[in-house]
C-alpha cells in the first residue's frame, strides 16, 4: 500500500542523513558568551584596578583629598583641587566654545549646504575626529600657543582683563601655555563629536516638519530653533554629554600645552593641570607607594566623573530611541 | 497508518457539507493538521485548525491578510522557533508522526519539510554553493557526485539552462526569477518529502510568476506541496485543494474546484467574488 | 514691518554664524594638515626608516619606533578582533532583548568612550607590576582594550543589518545555529565588518597613553615583546616636548607619519564600504 511504501522509506532517509552538528552549536554559543563576559570583566576589572590602587591615598587623605590644593612629592602631601578644578574648567572652556561652533556646522551641513557638498563636508568633519590627540598636541604646542601668546592673550589681558570682577578671569602674563589654550584645544577635538551627532539627530526629523513650518514663512534659524531642536533635544544633550565625555578624558593634547602646574588660578590664562594630563607627566616618574596611589586615586576620580557623564549620555540616546523625537 | 487516517473520520475541515468525500479518501494524507493554534505573545493567532496535505497534490491557501495562513504555513517547519515568546499548540503528524512533539531533532524536521519564501534569499556564496551548502549539512559527498546533485536540483527548478556557465558566480547576480528558482533547487536539494511555499511569485514580475506556477504543476509530482497565496486567480489555476481561513480560523476546505464554484460557506463566497479583502 | 525686519536679520545673522563656524572647523583641520606637511615633510628621509632614535644632538632615525608601533598594532588586531567579532555576535544573535544583552551593551559603550589613560592604568597593574617591567605585551594588550568596543559596535551593528529572511532560509534546510551565523551570516555581513576592524585600527593608530605607563619607550632597536618597546606617540610626546631641535623635527617626522597612516586607513575604509556596498 501506498502508507506502507511511505513509512519504509523514512528510515532509509533518515539512516543516510547525520545530526547537523549540536555540539557546535553549544561551543558556539558558548564562546560568544564567554567574550561577551569579557567585555564585562575587562571593565570590572579596571574598577577594582583603580580602586585597590588608590586604597592607600585614600585611607591616607579621606575625602580632603579631594578639597587639598597642595601636591608635594617630597613631603608627600597629595591634593586632588588642582587637577579636578584643571580637568573641570578646560572642558567646561571647550563645550562653551565647541557646543555653539559645533551647532553651526550641523545646522550648515543639514540645512543650508548644498547637496553636493554635503558629503565632503562630514568626511572632513571625521577627519577631524580622526586625528590623534598627540597631533593636536604637538600643533598646540609649537603652533597655536605662540599664536595665542602674540596675539589672542594680550588683547584679552588688554580689554577684559581691565573690567573689575571678570577681570581676574584674564590676568597675568601671556605664556600661551595654560588652562585657556588647553581649552581652546579641547573644543577642537570635540567639535566634530559633537557636530556629528547633532548631524545625525537632526536627520531623524521628519522633513514633512520643517517643510510644514517653512511653508508658514519661518526662516531657517526659526525652523531650528523652534522645531528642530525641541524635536532632537534629548539626542543633543546626550551628543553635548558624549563630548564631555571626551573633553574630560582628553590626555595627550592637554598634556602639551596646559603647563603642569599644580596650581589653582582664578585667570584661565595661567597654566595648571588635569588629571589625565598629571597622569601623563608624572606616572613613571612617582616614587613611593604614596605618590603612585595619589596619582591612581586621581584616575580613579577621573573615571567616575567620566562614567557618570558617559551613562547620562547614554540613557539619554536610548530614550531617543524609545520615543523617537521628543 | 496513513491509510487509517484518510478513512477515518477527518476531523470535521469546516461547515457540515464539505467532507473532502470519497476521491479524496483514496489519496494519501502526507500531513494532517490537527487542532493547531498558535500564539504570539498575548495574541491568539490561530484557532483550532485541521485538515490534511496530501501527498503529490497542491494545497493552496487563501485569505485576507492576517488571516494566519502565512502562520500555519510556518508552524509545519516550526520555523516560528527562532523567534522567542511565540507558542503553537495541537498536533501535526507527518506520516503518522508529531513533528510539534518536544524532544525532536528540530534539523532533521526541517531536513524532511522545505520551504520558500516570499522573498528571495539567495546566500551571499556562489550558485553552486547556495545549492551545496544544504546538502552538505547532512551527506559528505565527494566532489563529482556534489555536482551532480547541484545540476539535478537545478534542472528541477528549469533553471540549470540559465546558470550552467555561470555556476562560480554569486547568487545575487541574478534576477529576482532567476533568484527564486535557485531558492526552490536550494530547498529541494535536499530532497525534502513537503514542499511549503509562502508566496513565493508575490514578488516577482508576471512572466516569472507563470514560470514559477508552471515549476510547481511539474514539482507536484514528486512533492506534498502546500502554498500560501495573495492571489486567487493562482490558487484557483494551480492548485488540488484549497483551504480559505479568516482571522485565524479555516472557515472551508476542499477540492479546488468545489471552492471556486460552489462554495458551502457564506464568507468563502464572499471573498472568492471580491467582496472584501 | 518691524518685526519682519528683526527676523530677517536675526536669521542672516545666525546663517552668517553657521557659516562661519564650518569654515571654522574646516580651517583647523586645514591648518593642522598643513602645519604637519610642512614641518614633517622636510624630515623625510631614508634615514627615518633605517636608524634608530638618536640621543639628543645626533641624526638618527625612527625605525624602532615604526617597528614598535607596528607589532604592537598588529598584535592588539590579533587579539582584539576575534574577541570584538564573537562578543558583538552575542549582542546581535543571542541576546535579544535579554537583561545580559542590554547591560553588555551598556558596558561596552562606556569602555567605548572611556579615558584611554585610565586603560593603560588598567593594565600597568594587571600586567607590569606582576610581570615586573615594561613590555610591547603590555602595551598591545592595552591597545587591544581599546579596540575590542569599536569592533563590537560596529559587528552588533552590521549583524544587525542582516535581514531576518536569510536566516530563516538557513534554518529551513534544517542548518543549526552556528553554521548560519558562520557560513551565512558573517559572509553576508563581511564588508561592514572589515570596515569596523579598519576603523578600529585607525583608532588605536595613534593612541599614547595608554602605551605611557605599559610599553613606555625604548631608545635602542629591539624585538623583545618582553621588554618595553619603542612606538611612535611616546616618540612624539618625549622629543616634542624636549628642548632638543633634532628631537623636534624627529618628532613631527612621526606625526606626519601617524597622520598619513590614520587617513590612508579612514579614507581607505569608506572606499572600501562604499565600493563594496555598490557592487552588490
Amino acid at each position: 500500500m501506498a502508507a506502507e511504501a511511505e513509512m519504509v522509506a523514512i528510515p532509509q532517509a533518515a539512516a543516510r542523513r547525520r545530526p547537523a552538528g549540536h555540539a557546535g552549536d553549544a561551543v558556539f554559543h558558548g564562546l560568544t558568551v564567554f567574550f561577551a563576559l569579557l567585555v564585562l570583566t575587562i571593565l570590572g576589572g579596571v574598577i577594582a584596578s583603580l580602586v585597590w590602587g588608590a586604597l592607600p591615598a585614600l585611607r591616607k587623605f579621606g575625602f580632603g583629598f579631594i578639597a587639598n590644593g597642595a601636591w608635594n612629592p617630597v613631603t608627600e602631601n597629595f591634593g586632588a583641587l588642582a587637577p579636578i578644578y584643571g580637568t573641570l574648567v578646560t572642558s567646561l572652556i571647550a563645550m562653551l566654545i565647541g557646543i555653539p561652533v559645533a551647532f553651526g556646522v550641523a545646522l550648515f551641513i543639514t540645512e543650508l549646504c548644498p547637496k553636493w557638498l554635503k558629503r565632503p563636508l562630514g568626511t572632513m568633519i571625521e577627519l577631524l575626529a580622526a586625528i590623534p590627540s598627540i597631533i593636536y598636541g604637538i600643533w598646540g604646542l609649537f603652533v597655536l600657543a605662540p599664536f595665542i601668546q602674540e596675539y589672542v592673550e594680550p588683547a584679552l589681558i588688554g580689554t577684559i582683563g581691565k573690567v573689575p570682577g571678570v577681570g581676574a578671569l584674564f590676568a597675568g602674563p601671556p605664556l600661551g601655555i595654560g588652562v585657556l589654550t588647553a581649552g581652546f584645544i579641547l573644543a577642537i577635538m570635540v567639535l566634530p563629536f559633537i557636530a556629528s551627532v547633532m548631524r545625525d539627530v537632526f536627520e531623524t526629523v521628519p522633513p514633512m516638519l520643517k517643510e510644514s513650518a517653512y511653508g508658514i514663512g519661518a526662516t531657517t534659524t526659526e525652523v531650528m530653533w523652534r522645531v528642530v531642536l525641541p524635536f532632537t533635544r534629548i539626542g543633543v544633550v546626550g551628543g553635548i554629554l558624549l563630548g564631555l565625555g571626551r573633553a574630560l578624558g582628553e590626555t595627550m593634547a592637554v598634556t602639551f600645552v596646559i603647563g603642569n602646574s599644580h596650581h589653582v588660578h582664578a585667570s584661565i590664562l595661567q597654566p595648571g593641570t588635569t588629571i589625565s594630563a598629571a597622569l601623563a607627566n608624572e606616572f613613571t616618574e612617582a616614587v613611593g607607594d604614596l605618590y603612585q596611589s595619589s596619582l591612581i586615586a586621581l584616575g580613579l576620580i577621573l573615571f567616575v566623573i567620566t562614567f557618570i557623564v558617559l551613562a547620562a549620555a547614554k540613557l539619554m540616546l536610548l530614550r531617543l530611541q524609545k520615543g523617537a523625537g521628543a | 497508518m496513513s491509510v487509517s487516517l484518510a478513512t477515518s473520520s477527518l476531523p470535521p475541515a469546516a461547515g457540515p457539507a464539505s467532507d473532502p468525500g470519497a476521491s479524496a479518501s483514496q489519496l494519501p494524507v502526507k500531513c494532517q493538521i490537527r487542532n493547531v493554534g498558535f500564539h504570539y505573545g498575548k495574541f491568539h493567532a490561530l484557532k483550532n485548525v485541521s485538515l490534511p496535505l496530501h501527498d503529490r497534490r497542491v494545497t493552496a491557501f487563501i485569505g485576507p491578510s492576517g488571516c494566519g495562513k502565512s502562520t500555519l504555513l510556518r508552524i509545519l517547519n516550526r520555523i516560528y522557533e527562532l523567534y522567542p515568546g511565540q507558542l503553537a499548540t495541537g498536533e501535526v503528524l507527518v506520516d503518522g508522526e508529531n513533528i510539534l512533539a518536544p524532544g525532536l531533532d528540530l534539523n532533521l524536521v526541517r531536513a524532511k519539510i522545505g520551504m520558500v519564501f516570499q522573498k528571495p534569499t539567495p546566500f551571499p556564496m556562489s550558485i553552486h554553493d547556495n545549492i551545496a551548502f544544504g546538502i552538505k549539512l547532512y551527506e559528505r559527498l565527494p566532489k563529482s557526485e556534489m555536482d551532480d546533485r547541484v545540476e539535478s536540483a537545478l534542472r528541477r527548478a528549469a533553471l540549470w539552462d540559465e546558470v550552467k556557465d555561470k555556476l562560480k558566480q554569486s547568487g545575487l547576480g541574478l534576477s529576482g526569477g532567476q533568484q527564486q528558482r535557485l531558492c526552490i533547487a536550494r530547498a529541494i536539494a535536499v530532497e525534502p518529502e513537503i514542499l511549503l511555499l509562502d508566496e513565493p511569485a508575490s514578488a516577482l514580475d508576471p512572466i516569472s510568476t507563470q514560470r514559477i506556477e508552471e515549476l510547481i504543476a511539474e514539482l507536484k509530482s514528486d512533492y506534498c506541496i502546500a502554498i500560501v497565496t495573495h492571489n486567487m486567480q493562482q490558487a484557483a489555476r494551480s492548485s488540488d485543494y484549497t483551504a480559505f481561513m479568516y482571522l485565524g480560523e479555516l472557515i472551508e476546505f476542499d477540492e479546488t474546484e468545489r471552492i471556486f464554484t460552489r462554495p458551502q460557506q457564506k464568507r468563502t463566497e464572499d471573498y472568492i467574488t471580491g467582496r472584501f479583502g | 514691518m518691524q518685526l519682519y525686519d528683526r527676523r530677517r536679520l536675526t536669521n542672516r545673522v545666525v546663517v552668517g554664524l553657521s557659516l562661519a563656524a564650518t569654515a571654522f572647523g574646516l580651517l583647523f583641520l586645514v591648518f593642522v594638515l598643513a602645519t604637519l606637511l610642512k614641518n614633517g615633510v622636510g624630515a623625510l628621509s631614508i634615514t627615518l626608516f633605517s636608524q634608530a632614535t638618536p640621543p639628543p644632538g645626533s641624526q638618527g632615525g625612527l625605525i624602532n619606533a615604526i617597528f614598535g608601533s607596528v607589532a604592537m598594532t598588529a598584535i592588539a588586531t590579533l587579539v582584539g578582533t576575534p574577541t570584538g567579532i564573537l562578543a558583538g555576535t552575542f549582542l546581535a544573535e543571542y541576546a535579544h532583548g535579554s537583561r545580559l544583552g542590554e547591560f553588555v551593551r551598556f558596558i561596552n559603550d562606556i569602555l567605548l568612550s572611556a579615558p584611554s589613560i585610565i586603560v593603560g592604568l588598567f593594565v600597568y597593574t594587571i600586567l607590569v607590576v606582576p610581570m615586573g617591567h615594561f613590555s610591547a605585551w603590555a602595551g598591545s594588550v592595552a591597545l587591544a582594550i581599546i579596540m575590542i568596543p569599536v569592533i563590537v559596535r560596529t559587528t552588533e551593528d552590521m549583524l544587525t543589518l542582516v535581514p531576518n529572511t536569510l536566516r530563516e532560509a538557513a534554518a529551513a534546510l534544517g542548518a543549526p545555529k552556528w553554521k548560519i551565523v558562520v557560513t551565512v551570516i558573517y559572509r553576508s555581513a563581511v564588508q561592514g565588518m572589515l570596515t569596523g576592524v579598519l576603523l578600529a585600527v585607525a583608532r588605536i593608530s595613534g593612541e599614547t597613553a595608554p602605551l605611557l605607563f605599559t610599553a613606555l619607550n625604548n631608545q635602542f632597536w629591539s624585538t623583545d615583546l618582553n621588554r618595553p618597546m619603542a612606538n611612535l606617540p611616546v616618540v612624539i610626546f618625549q622629543f616634542a616636548m624636549s628642548p632638543y631641535v633634532d628631537w623636534q623635527t624627529l618628532a613631527w617626522a612621526g606625526a606626519l607619519l601617524i597622520t598619513a597612516a590614520i587617513l590612508v586607513l579612514n579614507v581607505g575604509a569608506r572606499l572600501f564600504a562604499s565600493w563594496s556596498g555598490l557592487e552588490k
